[in-house]
């Protein structure tokens, strides 16, 4: 249901139009700016007049156009000014969120809570451009966490999202703990729609394993987040 | 001591007659920080010290010298490049960016504007170093460009919105700032939205607060981190790859409406030219 709609229809009709003569690059002067709607513009602007890199490889496969097309949360979730959308809109994200999520099989386990830390302080990955992020084996995408909570551990962490320290210890290790925090890194606008919080299991940056081992950087007795 | 005094002259010079312009950048930075409490603009002691021997003070004297010097395959200064208030006329051009030009019929920031100038009036190409190097305190298009916004320092941001291609490139601007996308599903207002956020230990500018926002959208900027000056533009395409979206092409149309909106929310604040960053 969540899939990727073309350009506004107005915008679509219009390029069409421009570029049916034959001439590929109509230059991004030729078209009336002032004849669209901001968000008409603005969706020319970033797929179509060339203002972005978009044929540029991505390490996910295929290129840049993909990223910057947005999906339906994203699209429902972009409030120009800030703010949310209406309650439907977002029992609509909520409901989609939810069934995105998948399981490991056997079920939810914590993971090795070392590894955990690593992952959860990594910023690597999925960056293209002057300085391009080879995946590798050694070299794999990190969960940005500590980019947006603080204290998930012993280094200086952001304050975009709420502060993690002792979240574990707090809260223990039910089996409905466990799906919760999953949930929440898999995709959480099954519980916030339209948070700021990246999907970090719907969006492919974080494997089943890896999200394992972020839990137990969170929830693991052990942890020192849980110190 | 001996560095400071020497670096006083010629931007007491270059900063002209104007009573704001007679501020030091570290100047109008202070009236800003007097003026709100603002965790971004005095997160760090270190630069504001720094500020009165900032490296890309000296840009402006190279700037200054290379703008009127006769140059180029026509061998002329670029002293009658119009930067939209008439040919030559320098004093407060650089706050009025972007800015539709009706002699090539689009919005252009400042940076498209100065190479316009250097191809049609000097006569360079692509392919000269003085337009193809774009990166560094070397750069001529970071002297240029540093030289130029120093005579807008104190002066207030007022980019005009009476052309309705200004008013068109404003508005698809700020859509394409709350506009998510991507891996990580960020739009600019993930994180400059908001007053005192932090992603990890940089505190992030607010769009939404003009005194903040001044600051952030001050370019050229020594960056300290980098160790050499740089412009808007590269401060858009930084950010456009910690966001993990796709790279804003260098005077194009992705990064004019960007700007056209950033210099839009700082609208009646003074610009800080040039600044530091961290
Ligand atoms: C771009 C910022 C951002 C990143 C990156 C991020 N988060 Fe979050 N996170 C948030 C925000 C914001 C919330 C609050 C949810 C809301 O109300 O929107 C949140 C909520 C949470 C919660 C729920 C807290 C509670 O109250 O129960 C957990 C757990 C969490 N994040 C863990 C993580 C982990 C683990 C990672 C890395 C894989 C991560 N986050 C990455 C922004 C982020
Ligand atoms: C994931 C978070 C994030 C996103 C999304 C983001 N930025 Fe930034 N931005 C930063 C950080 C971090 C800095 C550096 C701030 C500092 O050093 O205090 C910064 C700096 C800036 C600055 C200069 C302020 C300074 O002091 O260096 C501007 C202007 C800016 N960003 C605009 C944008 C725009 C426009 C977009 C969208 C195209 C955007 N940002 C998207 C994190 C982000």
């Amino acid at each position: 249901m969540f899939k990727k709609t073309s350009l506004a229809a107005g915008v679509a009709a219009f390029a069409a139009f421009l570029f049916a003569g034959g001439s590929s690059i109509a230059a991004a002067d030729e078209v009336d700016f002032t004849a669209m709607s901001a968000e008409e513009l603005a969706e020319y602007i970033i797929l179509e007049s060339g203002g972005f890199h978009l044929d540029a490889a991505v390490q996910e496969g295929g290129t840049m156009r993909a990223r910057m097309e947005q999906d339906d949360m994203q699209r429902a979730c972009s409030v120009v000014g800030g703010g949310k959308p209406d309650a439907a809109t977002l029992e609509a994200v909520r409901t989609a969120a939810a069934a995105s999520i998948t399981y490991p099989e056997g079920g939810i386990k914590l993971g090795d809570w070392q590894k955990g830390r690593e992952l959860s302080w990594s910023g690597f990955g999925f960056r293209v451009g002057h300085r391009t992020d080879e995946h590798s084996g050694n070299r794999q995408p990190g969960g940005n966490c500590a980019n947006c909570h603080q204290k998930v551990g012993d280094r200086d962490g952001g304050t975009l999202g709420p502060d993690l320290t002792g979240y574990g210890k707090a809260r223990g290790t039910s089996d409905a703990m466990l799906k919760y925090v999953y949930d929440v890194i898999y995709n959480a606008h099954a519980y916030f729609p339209c948070t700021q919080m990246p999907r970090m299991g719907a969006q492919g940056v974080l494997t089943h394993a890896q999200i394992a081992d972020i839990m137990a950087w969170l929830l693991d007795p052990e942890s020192p987040v849980n110190q | 001591m001996f560095r400071k005094a020497l670096l006083a002259l010629p931007v007491a010079l270059a900063l002209g007659a104007t009573a704001n312009a007679q501020k030091a950048p570290e100047d109008v930075l202070q009236g800003l920080i007097d003026s709100i409490d603002s965790s971004y603009l005095t997160q760090s002691e270190m630069n504001l010290m720094m500020m009165p021997d900032s490296p890309a003070l000296w840009l402006i004297d190279d700037g200054k010298d290379l703008f009127h010097e006769a140059r180029g395959p026509n061998n002329v200064s670029l002293e009658t490049c119009d930067f939209g208030k008439g040919p030559g006329v320098l004093e407060g051009a650089f706050v009025e960016f972007p800015r539709f030009f009706e002699d090539t019929g689009r919005v252009m920031d400042f940076e498209s504007r100065l190479v316009h100038c250097m191809k049609t009036i000097q006569g360079f190409t692509d392919d000269d170093p003085a337009i193809r190097t774009k990166h560094g305190n070397a750069a001529d298009i970071t002297k240029l460009q540093t030289y130029v916004a120093s005579l807008s320092n104190g002066h207030a941001w007022n980019p005009p919105m009476d052309h309705p291609m200004e008013q068109a490139m404003r508005d698809a601007g700020e859509v394409i700032f709350y506009r998510r996308a991507g891996t990580m599903d960020f739009s600019c207002s993930t994180c400059h939205a908001a007053t005192g956020k932090r992603i990890r230990a940089s505190v992030l500018p607010n769009s939404n607060v003009p005194e903040e926002w001044t600051k952030a959208v001050s370019w050229p900027a020594f960056r300290v981190g980098h160790d050499n000056v740089r412009s808007a533009q590269h401060r858009v395409g930084e950010c456009y790859w910690q966001m993990r979206h796709a790279e804003p092409v260098w005077g194009g149309t992705g990064m004019t409406a960007i700007i056209s909106y950033w210099n839009d929310r700082a609208r009646g604040q003074p610009a800080i030219l040039p600044d530091m960053k961290r």
